[in-house]
């Protein structure tokens, strides 16, 4: 294995397991809010998380652009404050995995709060836990091959993951370049061999993914 | 004590509802989505009502008029859910022990083994709930409910997931076990064997209103309306015209008969003359007479009817009879007038399936009048 190929495939694992925990982190509370309450803009939230599974991911990409840029809504000002700029960063290549991550994560932990026995809630509530708490203690606990289902669904798509980090964290070798840029790479350069090569790690690791996850998902 | 004022309105129903109960197991009875279940919600803090007053042991539990409803997190009651809603992912201890978490653990352990033990769970507190059978489960969904040491305790159904034999075995225990409590106990069943074996008191729910309320041996002995006979599961709740209402018995008018009814002392029925009187004919008080049978004594044979056997419904050891009076006019209860039940024995000695002129006589004391003639 050549130093570039090592270093994109550390770069991939890198990025694929840091955007799962950011989609985690933000799509199960947005997952529970959208299983559990009705308020003003609900819909329209649904279709916001879902959105990227639906554009194209140069689409999605260059809303982050217009977001996350130098001169961006966010971007600008945190360029202005700190100095910092997230594209061309491989920070911005698990932002970008996250954002198409998402709602792979949501779908299916948001079927599974909804499936759990409102009854069961309802009797935490009586013996005296809150809203919180019984999310915590009950909701989640009985929820959680769904979530998990969703997390190894969002890792899967963060690994593979092209578009929208193109847009948003460029193709720079050793710095940016995932495991699939760096297939784009190598066929558009002519290097079979290593493109041959980089298709069948991808392809074992997407397996070993699926297969780790069954195994979890009986256990659970 | 528990004082309960509720009404809630939903697109085709509406509950609306008022009684109280002291330290004391009440249950309410009526037919499924008649607002039983809907009514515990409410008293649980997991309803809101759109206007009333819940009021345990002088705690306002709500007051819509004033503003008030508390969560169901601080109303400190117990519930015991239809189908247990026992949380699966945690063992049976863990289960009983779930509302005990604000206590110092060392307490929380003793309640929660003394809880098992009195409910004969001692062996299974590392179980999980999908490991017990349907009477455990119960007993583990009861000792949740009780483990806090709730001022109310609310069940829902308490044995209606459970087989019919299983059912009749553990009501006598879960009895015991509710009245051993000494406090308000509300109890949801739609089974009027369970309502009256578990209860000392009785809510008759019907269609979101309550048709009749008071202790069980008074609403059952004397139902105040034909919807509440009839709920309560009495045949032959008919209809007539009052002839005269006297102290000691009611003259009425049915289907151009006249029949007379012992009134009652404790609750003496009054109605002039002409107004319509609602009345019940329990149908095993009523005797069959051979038509042919030459003068019946009118002293041992009152209110004696002619008329025929239209149809008859074998129950394996007992006969329902459809008794149709020979008068003109549509008869009481569609194609007859009266059911009248038989033993098989009596079937084939009075050999009614090849004779079916009959006359039939009723004593006065089988005839019961109720106080309102309301259809509703």
């Amino acid at each position: 294995m050549s130093d570039a190929v090592a270093t994109a495939l550390w770069l991939s694992v890198r990025v694929s397991i840091l955007a799962t925990l950011a989609a985690a982190l933000v799509g199960i509370p947005l997952a529970y809010l959208l299983a559990k309450r009705r308020f003003w803009g609900h819909q329209a939230l649904d279709v916001f998380v879902m959105l990227p599974l639906v554009l194209p991911p140069t689409v999605t990409g260059y809303y982050l652009i217009v977001l996350l840029g130098r001169r961006g809504w966010l971007g600008g000002p945190l360029y202005e404050l700190t100095g910092f700029s997230l594209p061309f960063t491989w920070y911005a290549a698990v932002v970008a995995s996250a954002v198409m991550a998402l709602p792979l994560l949501v779908r299916p932990a948001r079927a599974a709060i909804e499936s759990v026995n409102p009854d069961l809630e309802r009797a935490a509530y009586v013996l005296g836990r809150s809203e919180w708490r019984t999310a915590l203690e009950v909701t989640l606990p009985l929820a959680r091959r769904g979530i998990v289902a969703g997390a190894v669904l969002a890792f899967a798509r963060a690994l593979g993951e092209f578009g929208a980090t193109l847009m948003l964290a460029g193709n720079i070798p050793g710095r940016t370049t995932t495991v699939p840029l760096a297939i784009y790479t190598a066929v558009s350069t002519g290097e079979t061999a290593e493109a041959q090569f980089l298709v069948l790690l991808l392809t074992t690791l997407s397996c070993a993914v699926v297969v780790i996850a069954g195994r979890l998902g009986s256990r659970l | 004590m528990i004082e309960v004022a509720l009404r809630k309105t939903f697109p085709g129903f509406t509950l609306d509802v008022a009684w109280q109960a002291g330290d004391e197991v009440v249950t309410l009875f009526g037919p499924s989505g008649a607002g039983k279940s809907l009514t515990l919600q409410c008293l649980a803090g997991l309803a809101r009502p759109d206007a009333g007053r819940v009021v345990v042991n002088g705690r306002v539990f709500d007051d819509v008029a004033a503003g008030v409803h508390l969560p169901p997190q601080a109303r400190h009651l117990g519930y015991v859910f239809q189908g247990y809603a026992l949380f699966p992912h945690l063992t049976v201890a863990e289960n009983v022990a779930f509302g005990l978490r604000d206590r110092p653990a060392a307490e929380r352990r003793r309640r929660t083994v003394d809880v098992l033990a009195q409910l004969e769970l001692g062996n299974l507190g590392a179980r999980y709930p999908g490991e017990l059978s349907g009477g455990q489960q119960q007993r583990v969904a009861v000792g949740r409910a009780i483990a806090p040491d709730p001022a109310v305790l609310l069940l829902d159904e308490p044995l209606s997931a459970l087989d019919a034999p299983l059912r009749r075995q553990l009501r006598a225990e879960l009895r015991a076990l509710i009245v051993g409590l000494r406090r308000t106990v509300v109890l949801v069943t739609h089974d009027l064997g369970e309502a009256y074996q578990l209860g000392d008191r009785l809510v008759l729910y019907e269609a979101g209103r309550v048709v009749q309320a008071g202790p069980k041996a008074e609403v059952l002995g004397r139902p105040a309306s034909p919807a509440v006979a009839r709920l309560i599961g009495l045949r032959n709740v008919v209809r007539g015209v009052v002839v005269k209402a006297a102290t000691d018995r009611v003259e009425i008018d049915w289907r151009g008969h006249t029949v007379e009814a012992v009134n009652s002392l404790a609750a003496p029925f009054q109605a002039p003359a002409g107004a319509p009187v609602a009345f019940v004919v329990r149908p095993e008080h009523v005797r069959l007479i051979r038509k042919d049978r030459v003068g019946p004594d009118p002293a041992h044979h009152m209110n004696l009817l002619e008329g025929a056997i239209v149809d008859a419904i074998d129950h394996g050891t007992t006969w329902t009879l459809l008794f149709r009076i020979a008068a003109p006019g549509p008869p009481s209860q569609g194609a007859y007038d009266l059911e009248i039940e038989v033993p098989h024995l009596v079937y084939e000695i009075l050999d009614i399936s090849r004779d079916r002129e009959w006359r039939v006589s009723m004593h006065r004391g089988a005839l019961q009048v109720l106080a309102s003639a309301d259809p509703a």
